[in-house]
């Protein structure tokens, strides 16, 4: 009989996120700049491919690329305290 | 929010929760767009000019300029179309006369931050004079170049930064042409601050941005960006991410650069990012100024002694 091989667990989600992501999809195009280049893979694309959304916001550590690289200016983050 | 609008994006109003008046007051560099202009803007999805015209608002905003303090001037062509959205003062001229509007405005007005915004075909094919005789003057206006190395909104014909080798709808075989580069030409002219970064390295165009404005003289900062849509289509470079990558990958800093050999500084054919090029010298409006006092005074002088003879 072999052992249990516990179950790959995931890495711990942070006790709270360090940023918070805000998206106006009106202005977006869907260029998926912020999904390819966000480091912690908070962004994923809307199921309609048009814009993203905000997938796990809790592992946004407010680096800000989505924000400061969005062509379109539609997305703000706000660090939280 | 206007319902055509929603199911457009196939949004629910619940998905687009922030109204568009709240949004300008959402961020600092939102605070400085003008709210009378029709968003999203023209440019096509992912293109690097939002991302440069951010870095430019981050820019003044970091300086702490009033918004009557600052000008920009524009040409034509898809970076000609920045200031439009900007609530700066802002003058759109003909196509490549940027730089000779902004010398007009800069003698009339010495206390005014003037800021010409050109694309690569406006500053140095159509407007190439008015570049080298801008930085031969070192008048102080910021240059801010946008290289994408094609002419963009007329449907993509080689420009004179197009590579050697790459297509274009005006060279289906290729280019044969060598580009120009820009910093050289604008340091070899007379320039006193040069400074070269890529849409990627969002943070450091503000920084150089920032110091540019500053700057006394004629400073330039040239941002390379792409175009997608033309360029990247003929040459089949990808997406809007992909060639936002290839700048990422294709650029080293100018630290890096300067440890290299001479041999391997000449086989180079990446992006040199850094300020490229600090000088101080006499600005134009300056001298004029002590020029227009030292001749009022000369005619005082010779008014007082009139009588005398």
């Amino acid at each position: 009989m072999t052992e249990a091989v516990p179950a790959p667990t995931q890495a711990p989600a942070r006790k709270a996120p360090r940023g918070e992501v805000v998206i106006y999809a009106t202005w977006c195009k869907g260029c998926t700049i912020c999904v390819e280049f966000c480091p912690t893979n908070v962004l994923a694309m809307h199921p309609s491919g048009r814009h993203p959304i905000v997938a796990v916001p809790e592992n946004c550590t407010a680096c800000h690329f989505c924000d400061t690289h969005c062509p379109d200016l539609a997305i703000v983050v706000r660090k939280l305290a | 929010m206007a319902e055509h609008i929603l199911e457009a994006h196939s949004l629910t109003k619940q998905e687009a929760q922030i109204p568009r008046e709240d949004w300008f007051e959402a961020s600092e560099t939102l605070q400085h767009l003008r709210k009378n202009k029709k968003f999203p803007t023209i440019w096509c999805s992912g293109c690097g000019l939002g991302v440069i015209m951010g870095a430019l608002i981050r820019a003044i905003d970091h300086l702490g300029l009033e918004k009557d303090q600052v000008a920009l001037v524009a040409g034509i062509g898809c970076t000609a179309r920045m200031p439009v959205y900007m609530d700066f003062n802002t003058l759109h001229t003909t196509h490549g006369r940027a730089l000779a509007f902004a010398t007009g405005l800069k003698i009339a007005r010495p206390d005014m931050k003037v800021i010409a915004i050109m694309g690569d075909g406006d500053a140095l094919a159509i407007g190439g004079n008015h570049f080298i005789h801008a930085a031969r003057r070192n008048i102080g206006i910021t240059a801010l170049v946008v290289n994408n190395s094609i002419y963009g909104m007329t449907g993509g014909q080689y420009s004179p930064t197009t590579p050697v080798g790459m297509r274009a709808t005006t060279a289906p075989y290729g280019n044969v042409e060598p580009p120009f580069p820009i910093c050289d030409l604008a340091i070899a002219a007379g320039a006193s601050y040069v400074a070269r970064s890529t849409a990627f390295h969002a943070l450091e165009l503000d920084k150089y941005l920032s110091e540019a404005i500053s700057n006394e003289g004629f400073s330039l900062v040239e941002a390379v960006s792409y175009c997608h849509t033309t360029y990247g289509r003929i040459n089949k470079l990808g997406t809007a991410a992909e060639m936002m990558r290839s700048l990422k990958d294709n650029s080293i800093p100018k630290a890096t650069f300067d440890k290299l050999t001479l041999e391997e500084q000449q086989a180079n054919t990446k992006i040199v990012r850094g300020v490229l090029h600090r000088k101080k010298r006499p600005e134009y409006t300056a001298i004029y100024d002590l020029l227009v006092q030292q001749q009022t005074h000369q005619e005082e002088i010779r008014l007082r002694n009139v009588g005398r003879y």
